[in-house]
């Protein structure tokens, strides 16, 4: 009793894929098996386009349990997290979590993430934004700054320090 | 007579007036001899059409119609109620096809007219020298012969028998039942197989109305709607079945006890040379098995037969023969069953060669309780329960090499197999299936499927090239095509699901029955949509798979179906012949006895009137199929509707 990838020599890692899956069930109730690869999450992938994120392929190899290959994929990183994917799957499968759950898997296990990430991780941790407002050009080429617009204020966290403890105490846990 | 006739030209929406131009027709048709009107319809089939006919036949005293129209064999008898509703026989109408033979086969809108206008010409021509003809009545039978004692056939029996008719249920095997008393449960409710099928045998046997001949094989049949007579052959059983109680002694004292194989259980167990098949046989009486017991053999069973030293009832009877049993019948429903494909004719996955290569009907006798290993799944090479199990689905099937269609309940069956098989190891055990297309469209069916892909079951797109053994296991490789990799399969047990095929004997049944089959040997439907019970032979109805693949739900609802159109003929006292049949013209016939060779329904006989020889045709009988027309070399044999000269005009007019 043994099913072999014959490119790469992996094996079924079933209990990493029972692991994700009761992840699943209790974010979404369903689970990666009922997944009948119709593709509809590629076909509206907005990370495809560009990036060839397959979400399909994903939810194909986590059937099979090759966790690992997907795990040190550059791929699992370019999901924009629109979340087309889990509104639409006639499934009701959801493969935006299911690439968080690759992804936390890869930050557990050491995995070095995409330079982009930390730099957004650190932002997030310091202002509470991916990114502060930035200054724009307009088609006149005129410099515009959030405060011109009368906007008003970002808000931010209150106190630095206790949201950063807070925020590594979540991804403590999660992961 | 004088001739006046009606020509009516049918638009059939745009079929044919896109590409006939009508008004050219209208008025030529017009012009022709004998023509009194001519008028056209967008649909002439309609109520309106149809009064459109019947009006101008008073208006214009016609007495003859043509109608340019769609094939014959759309409407014909849709005009003729039209026209016998307007006051003019109903033998006095012809069909110009300017729609199947014209408007659809051609592109040249003008060269596609002046063929139409040939059409009507001829029709015209015809319709000329066109006779009244009267339709005389036959009586019916009232009783139905249903042959097959699946589920089908007990379902169509069943039904006949409650409305009231007397049927003669014929059976092959010694049991009725069929295919599905082999089978553990039943996709997607998980019914006990048995526990529904055995209520419905015991009904057959209790029905009064029911005459079951178990162990028999029809021999011929002669006859028409209404009337068929059926000869049976009636295989000895060696056992007084009026004596029999079923008790088995027989069967334990065999001396071959355990040593033949069972066909019951696919050739995994093994019984003896006397045997009940099945433990709700109906009837629930032995059969000794000719080919194998000594006695039949060799006319010795060691120092005496041990069957008839324990048979206290005294049943058993070596001296019995073959005997033919002949009936009357009114209608006849054919539920003949299927075949399975021979795996081993797919020699790459090892069916013939490795033991551990099954069946999907041996896996079901394996899980069934009643089977040879009492319902434990064991590996037959070694008997130990599996690790793994690999399903193939589609072997044979959706295979232009082999069988071109789709088995219909593989997938389903495989399905059901795998739910069974969890539910007696859980996630002990590794289940792989290897599929091109999961096809789970009844009812119920596709919560089955989502059911089965939520327990742990791998599924693989994609078919094996072949099957292998390594040391202890069968191994294969598939490429999957949802995950673009090939995997390497190690397993224990590997499960093909053939194709369902037509009965190895179909094609000299269809001869004995006088019914058509379909390019892929199953029996032919007189219209797949709108007659799928019909055959083409009047008075003939298909159930079940003997048609083509079905399930079980499918095959009762088409048995009911058949049994439905049976008794609309059975319910009759009397039939309408039909009166196009051939007619001898004494004077130029010569008594060669060339028709009655090629008569097929045995409707000609010779006679001597005056001494003189001559054909004589049975009214009855003749089917007017025009055979002996064509094969009577001094054209003394006409056939009415269709005589010489009514069709050499039409000839000679069209071309």
């Amino acid at each position: 009793m043994s099913i072999i990838d014959l490119t790469s020599m992996g094996e079924p890692q079933k209990d990493i894929k029972n692991e994700i899956n009761t992840r699943l069930k209790k974010l979404q109730g369903e689970i990666s098996e009922f997944c009948y690869q119709c593709a509809k999450c590629t076909s509206g992938c907005e990370a495809h386009k560009l990036l060839e994120l397959e979400p399909h392929k994903i939810v194909a190899l986590l059937k099979r349990g090759l966790i690992d290959e997907l795990v040190n994929s550059d791929v699992i990183w370019t999901c924009m997290s629109c979340f087309k994917c889990r509104e639409r799957c006639p499934q009701k499968v959801a493969p935006v979590e299911i690439l968080f759950a690759l992804k936390n898997i890869a930050v557990a296990s050491g995995k070095p993430i995409p330079g982009k990430y930390s730099a957004m991780l650190q932002s997030i941790l310091s202002i509470g934004l991916i990114q502060d407002a930035q200054t724009v050009s307009n088609h006149n080429n005129q410099t515009i700054k959030r405060n011109d617009l009368d906007l008003p204020d970002l808000s931010k966290p209150v106190d630095g320090n206790k949201f950063q403890l807070v925020l590594s105490k979540l991804a403590i846990e999660k992961i | 007579m004088n001739k006046k006739i009606g020509v009516f030209v049918c638009h059939c929406g745009i079929n044919i007036a896109s590409n006939v131009d009508i008004n050219e027709l209208i008025k030529y048709s017009s012009n022709l001899n004998n023509v009194v009107i001519s008028k056209d319809y967008k649909y002439m089939c309609s109520d309106n059409g149809a009064n459109l006919i019947k009006d101008s036949i008073k208006k214009y005293k016609l007495n003859s119609v043509v109608i340019a129209c769609c094939s014959p064999r759309m409407h014909e008898n849709t005009f003729r109620g039209v026209v016998e509703d307007g006051g003019v026989n109903a033998f006095n109408l012809e069909i110009a096809n300017v729609r199947e033979q014209c408007s659809w086969a051609h592109d040249d809108k003008k060269r596609s007219t002046e063929k139409a206008k040939a059409l009507v010409r001829g029709a015209v021509a015809k319709a000329r020298l066109l006779e009244s003809l009267n339709t005389s009545k036959i009586s019916v039978n009232p009783n139905a012969l249903v042959i097959g004692g699946g589920i089908s056939g007990i379902q169509a029996s069943l039904d006949l028998a409650e409305k009231g008719f007397k049927v003669y249920l014929v059976e092959r095997k010694p049991s009725i039942g069929g295919r599905m008393a082999q089978l553990d449960k039943t996709f997607p409710t998980l019914d006990c197989s048995g526990c529904i099928l055995t209520p419905k045998m015991m009904e057959v046997a209790n029905n009064h109305n029911i005459d079951l001949i178990t162990y028999s094989e029809i021999k011929n049949i002669d006859g028409n709607i209404g009337n068929y007579k059926v000869k049976i052959r009636k295989k000895p059983r060696y056992i007084n079945l009026d004596k029999c109680t079923g008790c088995g002694d027989c069967v334990d004292a065999c001396r071959l006890k355990d040593r033949i194989s069972n066909e019951f259980d696919m050739g995994l167990g093994k019984r003896s040379a006397v045997y009940i098949p099945f433990p709700q046989a109906i009837p629930m009486k032995c059969t000794i098995d000719g080919k194998n017991c000594l006695m039949i053999k060799h006319g010795k069973c060691g120092k005496g037969p041990l069957c008839v030293e324990a048979c206290e009832a005294n049943a058993i009877d070596f001296s019995q023969k073959e005997e033919i049993l002949e009936i009357e019948v009114g209608a006849i429903v054919v539920a003949t069953g299927y075949d399975l494909l021979d795996p081993s004719k797919v020699y790459e996955y090892g069916y013939s060669q490795y033991k551990d290569v099954i069946t999907s009907m041996e896996m079901e006798r394996l899980i069934s309780s009643s089977g040879p290993t009492s319902g434990e799944i064991l590996c037959p090479s070694n008997n130990k329960i599996p690790k793994s199990i690999t399903f193939i689905l589609c072997v044979g099937s959706r295979d232009e090499t082999s069988c071109t269609w789709c088995c219909r309940i593989g997938c389903m069956s495989a399905l059901k197999q795998i739910y069974l098989i969890k539910e007696k190891f859980g996630n002990k055990i590794e289940i792989n299936i290897s599929y091109t297309d999961i096809r789970s469209f009844g009812k119920g069916y596709e919560e089955f499927y989502r059911k089965i892909r939520g327990e742990n079951t791998n599924f693989f797109r994609g078919k094996p090239s072949d099957v292998r053994k390594t040391q202890d296991q069968l191994k294969m490789d598939i490429f999957d095509t949802t995950t673009n990799k090939l995997f390497e399969i190690k397993t224990d047990l590997v499960v093909l699901v053939p194709e369902i095929i037509p009965k190895t004997d179909s094609d000299d049944f269809s001869r004995i029955l006088h019914i058509s089959q379909s390019s892929d040997g199953f029996f032919l439907e007189a219209h797949p949509k709108l007659r799928p019970m019909d055959t083409f032979t009047a008075g003939i109805f298909l159930a079940g798979c003997c048609q083509g693949p079905k399930d079980i739900q499918d095959s009762v609802s088409q048995a009911s179906g058949a049994a439905g159109r049976a008794a609309n003929i059975l319910s009759k006292k009397e039939l309408e012949a039909e009166p196009q049949i051939a007619y001898v013209d004494v004077d130029t016939c010569s008594g060669c006895s060339m028709c009655i060779s090629i008569c097929e329904y045995n409707a000609i006989d010779l006679i001597e009137e005056k001494g003189k020889k001559q054909a004589k045709v049975t009214e009855a009988l003749c089917k007017g199929c025009g055979a002996c027309v064509g094969a009577c070399p001094s054209g003394a044999m006409q056939q009415l509707g269709f005589k010489d000269k009514q069709m050499i005009s039409m000839v000679e007019e069209t071309v």
